[in-house]
């Protein structure tokens, strides 16, 4: 007789109850099959352990100068790597990006995650959550979903016939992606471990946006993102990162954006200072080469 | 309604691999990009503490540029070569930091120190499973991520995403075995 098809030993590993009564009475018996569907298994189950919205991290810059420094290489690191950041292409707007499309109607509209329980909020440490996880594994996978769609987004290509695409994706004017960027706690605040954002920079026809989402604890104050400037000293306030902690701001006009590369994101008191507070929650630089113009957006 | 996003100039880890065995002098930099999050993320995961997990992504790529002789392609992948250092440069920093609390028990005065752990299996597995799944091409990740994370069954999947059910069937059985060749290649037996 022969094995059970590899698609349906895939299907059964991810707990779908596929193929005949042959099949399942098959693969009962055959030593073969078993060990091949506890090896599909087990991987599933590591996977579905994992959460690569939070698990893979990008080690900060500073980090290839001191390689550069110690091996004498001294290339400039997104100049060598043409895997960089670097997108094109008429792009998914800012909600498609930070996954709440994927919260959205076309989803629930398969019967599934609709009938989730309530999902209650997803701890932003892994290692904190655990148990957590564990315990309500199946609440929680939406969620889980939609930060594990968010991180994945950036390197997406879907031809998709418009099933999955969700209202928010694109009809309005073609917008281009120049950059997407992590950003993450600075080592001396400690007090923001844990915390992280994106930054996507992109370009219309008429000017150039910069989404800035971020995942970090409610605090008394306001969250404020910045541009700060090669010296370290000069910045430019782009405005306030509402309850949502997601905001569109519109780059002003005339700021070289290869001086201006670093991006900030400030807790603010309410004490009417327009001033850094000197608090940074999260920052992240922009691939100076991505911002000197269309010539280095590669097709 | 039709959106295409499309990330440009992906070597594949092969040619990441044969750019270091050929002594490309950007090499380096293509193998940090390509692996540097892997690299960091293990270390991140082990120590937990951002600065010695920098330490360690430092020492390990620049072990692996002064070392690049010693790979040798025939005999694994590029990825299970660095995650074999990881662990090693993982496992020193681990030493260092008991011998530290060891140094600081005996000024204090303190009782016995725990025995430093190795990075745990399970931890590298997971973070080299979610750098295979970001590798995967994108239209099969995507599939493969809904079959993971989201209850939906491939029936469910294939409708959501315009695709004919035996290309989605086909992603999923491609994909785990994909990612299960990967974990197997950096040598952990499953």
């Amino acid at each position: 007789m022969s094995h059970t098809d590899p698609e349906i030993l895939a299907l059964r590993a991810l707990g779908e109850t596929a193929g005949t009564a042959r099949d399942a009475e098959h693969a009962a018996s055959c030593a073969l099959c078993q060990a091949e569907l506890a090896r599909l298994t087990a991987v599933v189950r590591l996977a579905r352990d994992a959460d690569p919205a939070e698990i893979l991290q990008a080690p900060p810059p500073p980090v290839w100068d001191r390689i550069a420094a110690a091996t004498g290489v001294s290339v400039p690191l997104n100049v060598a790597a043409p895997n960089g950041p670097v997108l094109n292409g008429p792009v998914l707007n800012g909600s498609a990006l930070n996954g709440s499309a994927l919260n959205g109607s076309a989803l629930n509209g398969s019967g599934t995650l609709a009938k989730a329980p309530a999902v209650p909020e997803t701890p932003a440490f892994p290692e904190d959550s655990r148990g957590f996880r564990s315990a309500h594994r199946r609440a929680a996978r939406p969620r889980r979903l939609a930060g594990a769609l968010a991180t994945l987004a950036a390197g997406l290509v879907i031809g998709i016939g418009g099933t999955i695409g969700v209202a928010q994706v694109v009809k309005s004017p073609p917008t281009h992606v120049v950059a997407r960027i992590e950003l993450s706690p600075l080592p001396q605040f400690p007090q923001w471990q844990g915390s992280t954002g994106t930054a996507v920079m992109r370009s219309t026809a008429s000017q150039q946006e910069l989404v800035v989402t971020l995942r970090a604890p409610a605090r008394p104050g306001f969250y404020e993102v910045w541009l700060l400037a090669r010296d370290g000293v000069s910045m430019i306030s782009l405005g306030d990162l509402s309850a949502g902690h997601t905001g569109t701001f519109i780059m002003p006009p005339g700021v070289d954006l290869r001086d201006y590369s670093r991006i900030d994101v400030s807790l603010q008191p309410f004490n009417g200072s327009t001033q850094h507070s000197k608090d940074s929650v999260v920052r992240g630089s922009l691939p100076v080469t991505a911002l000197g113009g269309a010539a280095t957006i590669r097709s | 309604m039709y959106f295409s996003f499309v990330l440009i100039g992906q070597l594949t880890d092969e040619d990441v691999a044969a750019a270091l065995s050929g002594g490309q002098p950007d090499a380096l930099a293509l193998v940090y990009e390509r692996f540097g999050p892997l690299v960091y993320s293990i270390a991140l995961r082990s120590l937990g503490a951002r600065p010695d997990a920098e330490d360690v992504t430092q020492q390990v790529f620049v072990s692996a540029w002064r070392s690049r002789d010693r790979f040798d392609r025939a005999r694994g992948t590029l990825a299970g070569w660095l995650v074999t250092i990881t662990r090693n440069k993982v496992a020193d920093a681990l030493r260092s930091r008991q011998r530290d609390s060891r140094v600081l028990l005996q000024v204090t005065g303190g009782a016995s120190v725990t025995a430093p752990e190795a990075p745990a299996d399970q931890v590298v597995d997971r973070i080299v499973l979610a750098d295979e799944l970001a590798q995967l091409p994108e239209s099969q990740r995507l599939v493969m991520v809904l079959a993971f994370y989201s209850d939906m069954t491939h029936e469910q999947i294939a409708r959501v995403l315009g695709l004919p059910l035996g290309t989605v069937k086909s992603h999923i059985r491609r994909g785990l075995q994909r990612l299960r060749s990967r974990l197997e290649a950096n040598g952990v037996a499953h």
